[in-house]
Formats: C-alpha cells, sequence, structure tokens
C-alpha cells in the first residue's frame, strides 16, 4: 500500500490505514486546508509516512528555529514552510493517529539579540511547554539571551518540569539543577534516554558568568553511566556542535544510537547516515523548516524507520499556536518601538525622509504605478494579518519607510507608528532612492537653494538602470527586503516590470 | 562485521515494480523507506538485475567559493546512465533558495521536469544560487530521483559565501552580560572584498553621551585573519572599551566606521546588550519588563511552592549576604538559602524559595486597583544597594 496516510486522512472514510491500530483523524488544520492542498504540498515536499505501521513509539526532532516562530507570509505564507503552528499540527496529527509521540528539540530557538528576541525566546518556550516537548536543548543564540530571561522561561513552574535538559550547560551553575543533566521517558513499552550538550568549540564563545558550561565529553562519561543504568532501549544525543564535533562524540560514546547535530545543510537529508559507531546521524535543517520523526518497530527486520516531514501549508494552522503567536504580538505592541530599546539610527545619508505622497507632487506618473503596487499595500497586510503584525519590527522594516531592513530599526525621521507618521507607511519611493525631505522642500520653494544645489539633491535620489552599476545598485536596494527569506523567487528582471516607473 | 539486511532491499525493488505497475513509479520510488538496521547494508548487486538502469554522477557536490550579493552563480551536473536500460530521472525537492533547471540531454536542450535517459547517453541539471543579504555560508541540496533501485536518490550540494562589499564578524557586538558597575571591552573584525584594501577614515558612536561611556580604536588585521575569510581582500579591527556607569536597560548603538576602498564605505556595526545591576533577580514568574514578580493566582486549599534565585555581579558581589526584611503578603515565606559561585566566581547565585501553605487565606495583590503589589524587602549587604525592595503581583484564591 503505497498511500501516504496523511493524504488519505481528510477523506477517511474511503480508506483503512494498514498498520494502524487506530483510525486516524486529522486535528482542526485552520481555514482553508483541503485535501487539494495536502496533495499539491505533498506532490512539491514529498510524501510522508507513506506505508509506515504503527510505531510502538515515534520520537520528533526539531531544532534550529533561529527565531522563525512562524515563516515570513510576504511572499504567500504557503510558499513557506516551518513554524510552530504547523509543527503543533503536525504533531497533533500523529497523536491523532493513535502514535506514541515524543518530541525532543537540540535547540537554538533565537540567533538575535535584544528585547524581541528575549520576549520572542520566552513565546518560543511558552510553545514548546504547549506543544509537550520532553527534552530541549540550549543553542548559542539561547545563551547569548540574558540569564534572567533564560531562567524565567527555562525553569520549572511549580510541578510542571522544565523541558530543557543539557548534560555541560547549567544556567546559574550546574549544581543549582535549574535544568536536569538527561531524561530517561518510557513511550510505547520503550525506555529511552535523552540529553543534550553544548559543543566545546561553541561554549568557548559563550561569556556569560551567569552559565557555567562544562567541556562536553566530560559531562556526556557522567550521563551515559546514569543512562546505562536506566537500562535504555535507546540513547539521543541531541548535540548543539558541527558534524564533525558531533561525529567525534558520536565515536567516543557508542552508546548513544541516535545523534542529532547542529550545523548542517539548510534542509536534512532524506536518509539517515549511518555513522561507525552504528549511529543514525540526524540533521535538522534551519529556521525549523522541518522535524524529523523516528518510529521504533518491534521486531529485527525493520526496527526503526526515519522520515523528514516539511512543516508546510498542508498542516494547516494550529489555533493554539496562533493564539500564542498573537500574545507575542500584543507584548511588541505594548512595549513599543521604545520598550523595544530600538533607537532611531543615523541614515548612512544623513538625509530625513518625506513620504510618497511627497514624491506624486511632481512625480505623478510614477506615483500612480506605486500606487496600484502591492508596495502601496505593505503595511496593510501587517494590519490585517491574523494575528496583526504591525508592531513587529522584524515586519515593519521592510513594510514601511524609513527602517534598515536587515537590522530591524528605524532610520531617525523613519516611520514611527501610523498615528506618529503616517506618511511613512507602506513600502514608499525612498526606501529605494533614498530620503527625499530636502530635495521635496526645495522644490516647493519651502527652502532656499542654488541651481547646483538643488541639481545635487535631484541627483542624490535617482537610481538608473542604464548603466550595469546603476542596475546593480537598484538590485541591491531590492534585494535588502527581496531576501533569502521573504522572497526566494526573487528575480530583478523579472519583478521590475510590475513597479517599473 | 557485516549485518546484511535483505529485507530492506526487497521492499525497495517490490515499491518500485508496484509503481511502475500503478503509473506512479517515481513517486513509489521517492517514498520508499529503507529499514534501518544497525551496520552495514546490503549491496545492492546481488538483487538487481544486471541490465537495470544505473545512475552516475560524477560531481555531486560543488564549491561555488564566494559569490558577490546580487549577483548569480551555477553549475551544471552531469548524471549519467551506465546501467543496461533507459533511466528515469524526476526532479525532486530542493532547497526554497536554489533555482534549479530542468533536464537538458546537451546543452541547450529543451527541458523537462523529468527524463529518461537512454542507456549509455547523459544528461545535464542546472543549479543556480543567487547571493542575496544577509550573506554568509550557505549549502544548498538538489534531490534527484531515479529508478535505479542501487540509487533512488542523487543529492546535488552547492556550497559557498555570499559576500557583500564589507562584512562585520561578528555581525553585532553583542555583549552577553554588562552590568552598571563594570566595564567592558569588545571588538569586530570588518572584513573587506574589494580590489583595493581599506583605509580608514573615521570611528564613531552614536547616542547620548558616546565619550563618556565609549571609546574606540581601530587597528589593522592580521594577514592570516584575513586570509582565513573566504574571498576577503583586506579588514581591520574596530576596538571598543564600554566604561562602567551606563544606565539599567536595553543597549543599542552603532559603530560606524568610515573607510575608502577606494570609494568611501561606511560600514555599521550594531553594539547591543542589556545592561543590568549587580543585584538581578531570575526565576519562573519574573518579568524584566515589570521589574516584578509574578506569580498569579495560586490555591489557597494546596498551597503553593518556587524557587527563583538572586545574583550578584560587579566588585562587591563577596560583600552581598541576602537578609528577608520584609513580605507582603505575610503568609508568603520567603527563605534565603546559601550563597553559592556560579562557574568562575564572576557571579554569585542565592536561592530563594518561595511558599505559601495550604490553608493560607484568600488576599488580593495581583498589582491592579482592586489588589495593589505585595513586596519581598531584603538587606543585601551591597555598599550601593543596601535594600532591594521586589513587588510581588499575587493573590491567594480559595
Amino acid at each position: 500500500m503505497f498511500t501516504s496516510f496523511l493524504r488519505i486522512v481528510p477523506i477517511l472514510s474511503a480508506f483503512t490505514l494498514a498498520g494502524m491500530a487506530t483510525a486516524a483523524t486529522m486535528p482542526d488544520r485552520g481555514d482553508g486546508v483541503a485535501g487539494a492542498v495536502v496533495e499539491t504540498f505533498e506532490e512539491r515536499n514529498g510524501e510522508v509516512f507513506t506505508d509506515w505501521p504503527k510505531p510502538r513509539a515515534v520520537l520528533v526532532l526539531t531544532g534550529e528555529l533561529d527565531g522563525y516562530i512562524e515563516p515570513c507570509g510576504c511572499t504567500g505564507k504557503e510558499n513557506q514552510k516551518g513554524g510552530l503552528s504547523r509543527r503543533q499540527n503536525f504533531l497533533r496529527a500523529l497523536n491523532a493517529a493513535g502514535w506514541d509521540v515524543v518530541p525532543i528539540d537540540l535547540g537554538g530557538q533565537v540567533k538575535r539579540f535584544g528585547r524581541q528576541t528575549e520576549s520572542k525566546f520566552q513565546s518560543i518556550v511558552d510553545g514548546l511547554r504547549g506543544m509537550h516537548y520532553v527534552a530541549v536543548g540550549f543553542g548559542p543564540g539561547d545563551l547569548r539571551l540574558p540569564a534572567e530571561e533564560l531562567v524565567a522561561g527555562v525553569a520549572a513552574i511549580g510541578d510542571e518540569p522544565t523541558p530543557f535538559v543539557s548534560a555541560n550547560v547549567g544556567l546559574l551553575g550546574l549544581d543549582a539543577n535549574i535544568t536536569p543533566r538527561f531524561r530517561v521517558i518510557k513511550a510505547g513499552g520503550l525506555t529511552i534516554g535523552i540529553t543534550t550538550i553544548l559543543g566545546d568549540a561553541e561554549a568557548a564563545k559563550i561569556r556569560n558568568d551567569d552559565i557555567e558550561v562544562v567541556p562536553a565529553a566530560e559531562a556526556l562519561a557522567a550521563v551515559v553511566t546514569e543512562l546505562t543504568k536506566a537500562k535504555c532501549d535507546h540513547q539521543v544525543l541531541l548535540s548543539w556542535a558541527g558534524p564533525d564535533e558531533t561525529k567525534a562524540l558520536a565515536a567516543r560514546f557508542p552508546q548513544f544510537d541516535i545523534v542529532a547535530t547542529a550545523g548542517g545543510g539548510d534542509e536534512p537529508p532524506r536518509e539517515l547516515p549511518v555513522l561507525p559507531s552504528g549511529a543514525r546521524l540526524v540533521e535538522l535543517g534551519h529556521k525549523g523548516m522541518f522535524a524529523v520523526a523516528i518510529g521504533f518497530f518491534g521486531g529485527e527486520s525493520q526496527p526503526m524507520r526515519s522520515q523528514r516531514v516539511p512543516l508546510d501549508a498542508r498542516w494547516g494552522e494550529a489555533d493554539d499556536m496562533i493564539a500564542l503567536l498573537a500574545t507575542y504580538q500584543q507584548k511588541l505592541e505594548t512595549l513599543g518601538l521604545a520598550g523595544l530599546g530600538l533607537v532611531p539610527i543615523r541614515h548612512p545619508s544623513g538625509r530625513r525622509f518625506a513620504g510618497s505622497k511627497a514624491c506624486a507632487e511632481c512625480h505623478e506618473e510614477a506615483y500612480e504605478v506605486w500606487e496600484s503596487s502591492g508596495h502601496a499595500k505593505a503595511l496593510t497586510t501587517l494590519e490585517e494579518a491574523r494575528p496583526r503584525r504591525d508592531s513587529d519590527p522584524e515586519c515593519l522594516s521592510c513594510h514601511v519607510v524609513g527602517w534598515a531592513p536587515q537590522r530591524f530599526e528605524p532610520f531617525e525621521g523613519g516611520f514611527a507608528g501610523v498615528e506618529k507618521t503616517p506618511h511613512l507607511a507602506h513600502q514608499g519611493c525612498e526606501n529605494c532612492h533614498g530620503p527625499a525631505a530636502a530635495h521635496t522642500a526645495v522644490e516647493r520653494g519651502d527652502v532656499r537653494a542654488t541651481e547646483a544645489e538643488r541639481d545635487r539633491l535631484r541627483d542624490e535620489i535617482k537610481l538608473s538602470l542604464a548603466t550595469p552599476e546603476g542596475k546593480q545598485k537598484a538590485v541591491n536596494n531590492c534585494l535588502e527586503c527581496h531576501d533569502l527569506d521573504n522572497s526566494p523567487k526573487f528575480d530583478f528582471d523579472e519583478y521590475w516590470p510590475a513597479v517599473e516607473h | 562485521m557485516a549485518m546484511r539486511a535483505p529485507a530492506a532491499w526487497a521492499v525497495a525493488v517490490v515499491a518500485a515494480v508496484i509503481g511502475g505497475m500503478i503509473g506512479a513509479g517515481g513517486v513509489a520510488v521517492q517514498t520508499v523507506v529503507v529499514p534501518w538496521q544497525m551496520g552495514e547494508l546490503l549491496p545492492l548487486s546481488d538483487a538487481v538485475a544486471a541490465d537495470a538502469p544505473r545512475v552516475e554522477a560524477i560531481e555531486t557536490t560543488h564549491l561555488f567559493g564566494t559569490i558577490g550579493t546580487g549577483t548569480t552563480g551555477s553549475h551544471r551536473f552531469e548524471i549519467r546512465n551506465t546501467g543496461g536500460r533507459p533511466l528515469s530521472l524526476t526532479r525532486g525537492t530542493s532547497s526554497c533558495s536554489c533555482t534549479v533547471s530542468d533536464f537538458e540531454t546537451t546543452e541547450g536542450g529543451t527541458p523537462d521536469a523529468s527524463k529518461v535517459v537512454p542507456p549509455g547517453e547523459r544528461t545535464f541539471v542546472t543549479v543556480k544560487w543567487r547571493g542575496k543579504p544577509p550573506g554568509g555560508a550557505f549549502h544548498q541540496q538538489v534531490t534527484v530521483l531515479t529508478d535505479d533501485p542501487r540509487r533512488p536518490e542523487v543529492v546535488f550540494v552547492v556550497e559557498g559565501t555570499v559576500v557583500p562589499t564589507w562584512r562585520s564578524a561578528p555581525e553585532s557586538i553583542a555583549l552577553d552580560q554588562l552590568t552598571t558597575s563594570m566595564g567592558r571591552k569588545a571588538s569586530a573584525a570588518i572584513f573587506t572584498y574589494g580590489e583595493a584594501p581599506p583605509q580608514v577614515t573615521g570611528i564613531a558612536i552614536d547616542g547620548p553621551d558616546a565619550e563618556k561611556f565609549f571609546a574606540l580604536a581601530t587597528a589593522p588585521l592580521p594577514a592570516e585573519d584575513i586570509a582565513a575569510q573566504p574571498g576577503a581582500t583586506g579588514g581591520f579591527r574596530i576596538d571598543v572599551e564600554i566604561k562602567s556607569g551606563l544606565p539599567i536597560g536595553p543597549l543599542r548603538r552603532t559603530i560606524t566606521a568610515t573607510f575608502m576602498m577606494p570609494d568611501e564605505v561606511v560600514a555599521d556595526v550594531p553594539l547591543e546588550g542589556t545592561v543590568g545591576g549587580d543585584l538581578v533577580i531570575a526565576g519562573p514568574g519574573w518579568d524584566t519588563s515589570r521589574q516584578s514578580l509574578v506569580l498569579g493566582t495560586v490555591s489557597g486549599r494546596s498551597g503553593f511552592r518556587r524557587r527563583i534565585f538572586l545574583t550578584a555581579k560587579g566588585p562587591h558581589r563577596e560583600l552581598v549576604s541576602l537578609v528577608v526584611r520584609e513580605v507582603v503578603p505575610h503568609s508568603l515565606e520567603v527563605t534565603v538559602g546559601p550563597g553559592a559561585a556560579v562557574g568562575d566566581g564572576g557571579v554569585m547565585r542565592f536561592p530563594i524559595d518561595l511558599v505559601i501553605q495550604p490553608g493560607s487565606r484568600a488576599v488580593n495583590h495581583l498589582c491592579s486597583e482592586q489588589g495593589p503589589a505585595g513586596r519581598i524587602v531584603f538587606d543585601t549587604g551591597h555598599p550601593d544597594s543596601p535594600s532591594l525592595a521586589i513587588p510581588v503581583c499575587v493573590a491567594i484564591g480559595p
């Protein structure tokens, strides 16, 4: 039988799932996820769990979220993979099929720094708790957060244990015991021991006296003794280290039969390579776009199987994670730009912004082209998103005038909210041409200028596609927002006709 | 010791055969799951017909080297059929950012998303990589699915580095641990990628009191550091000294280095961190934005337990000794454990246990108009902050 179980779920009544003890029912996939959508994404990104019988238990490995709590929807969220919401629905689909699911995470929830990242980390951890993760490691980005933020998110809350586990990282010291060194869980009648480490190379970069890190091998030597005592059927190492360092640890500690590493390719390989120790090496890709499921089966012939799972639109959205995202966005709104520590930075030109309507006073035809383009609705898309994203600097930076797109910070005189700076809403003229306040003031006659000064101001904001240098400059401007994450298919020559002026 | 797994390949072959029978051979092959066996898997030669199609890719990894932002690199991978029957190829998944051409018989041939390659012939797949911000190393995979039962997929890998005019390493100077009483030094390397080496003409940091709190300098980078960066042709180091006395709260400044190469280039390097006090509370419920301990509504019937911590940093950390002076509500019991050094001793840690005993009477201190904040007040022994008051938002319900 070669039909994907996840494809047949929407039309469940027509099929029986071979090998599954319990008929699968999908959780609510949110709006607009029909069987056709599922099939589309199976075709695009591959079917999953084809011909899998029900496993005794299934490990679901994730990691390297890198702050991508959700995929950016700029070019259509359906075109992108990842996000906690889809991950939750994927886990629920397995649970709904009656599978015994064990979610574990390598770590690396965040990558940047500052108040927004701190707030995002707390929201992600809330999400991991909501998805019932049993083991979560630390990535270097996580450990750059202030200790008070880390401990607030990580520590046990009353009787609810922390999902975080680390053999060699101790928040406020290893002997503070805020996180356990390892965890032994039972699933499907199996005993599974899980631990995580931060590799020595990464640990050397951590400069935070609130965090104690001991060498990974030293820590693992103590942990494997405990896991051996626990008579685990499987031992899992989540290693935040480069593949070479991880492989060296796997060789030194052959007790681990599943070893996940950081630093691999952007997407996990379809099959898991076998290390000389016999362990399977798991890569998880980047930005949380994939999960890797490892099923444990009884018997000798097929004891385990693995499945790379693209977290694409086939999974739909989970209401509880959407609510979590809404709370996160509300936090950003409450904090505001000042609360997020965003102090406007100087524009490289030193000039100020006028707003697109000021350009329209002379450049009427160009303005009409702009007005009918998606650029003129850029902020509206954030306001109408579910949840709305118009207080999120990581979104705003490409949806308003006067921000540094790759830094998520406003320039001096840039957009500071629709009430304060309504004229700077949307992706306007000056984001490509540069701030034009002085130019418009001179052209209006608001300030006096010599003819030479007037011409210089005009020249400063000209972009010409006539020369290779000019075109390259224009293309580079576009790429500030049409970047790898947000516009993977961007090609200037293909996109330009839509906004040509 | 070789451990043979005939069942694995039996599944693969059966899958391919049935897939072909139902007219979906490509899909069937794509979804074959090779059962997991520890040890060495059985070579396929004895399970596959001798004249089966056989895929061969001489090269599966291409190193693009460095690609400038905004430019495109491309590479053609060759796929040969050295078997005795036609080889069916289907384009599989690729990393989102790669552009993958369809198969070509010869250069310039009509591309197609799937291809049948006769025995002894070859085809090509072209992978293009666009250098897009934010730059840095890339490692992308492109998968081609085959009906060669020995090798149901071929993964092509492209690697390289996207480089802009200049690059800062690290991208931003992030200060993991800053306190108002302690200064810090940090640095970043600026690597450049132009033909001419950079000539630094200026360096500055924005924001108020820049000279009071920051000292900046630049220095040449050792040639070996530059050589170690793929594609870099020059560079210099930015050194920043952060002096003590910065106000508590988020720190975001921008260091701007100006240099000629030969045109003027302005490089902005963010400096970011959080300036904390010498005494910091950490634990579940501690809201850093509100600087309050938010415990919420707890059950008076079952009681409540929680452990939080106070950390002491700075030159006076060894003097800190916590004594509980006042607690509101009174039913919240607060006990301070012995201090202990964290790691190398740069931080002292004090556990603080919070207990509300079962049967405690109802109170409301939820930090609202109806329920003003409770508090825990400590004597600290710290010469600059001898007393520390923590607002507590808590209500004891039934």
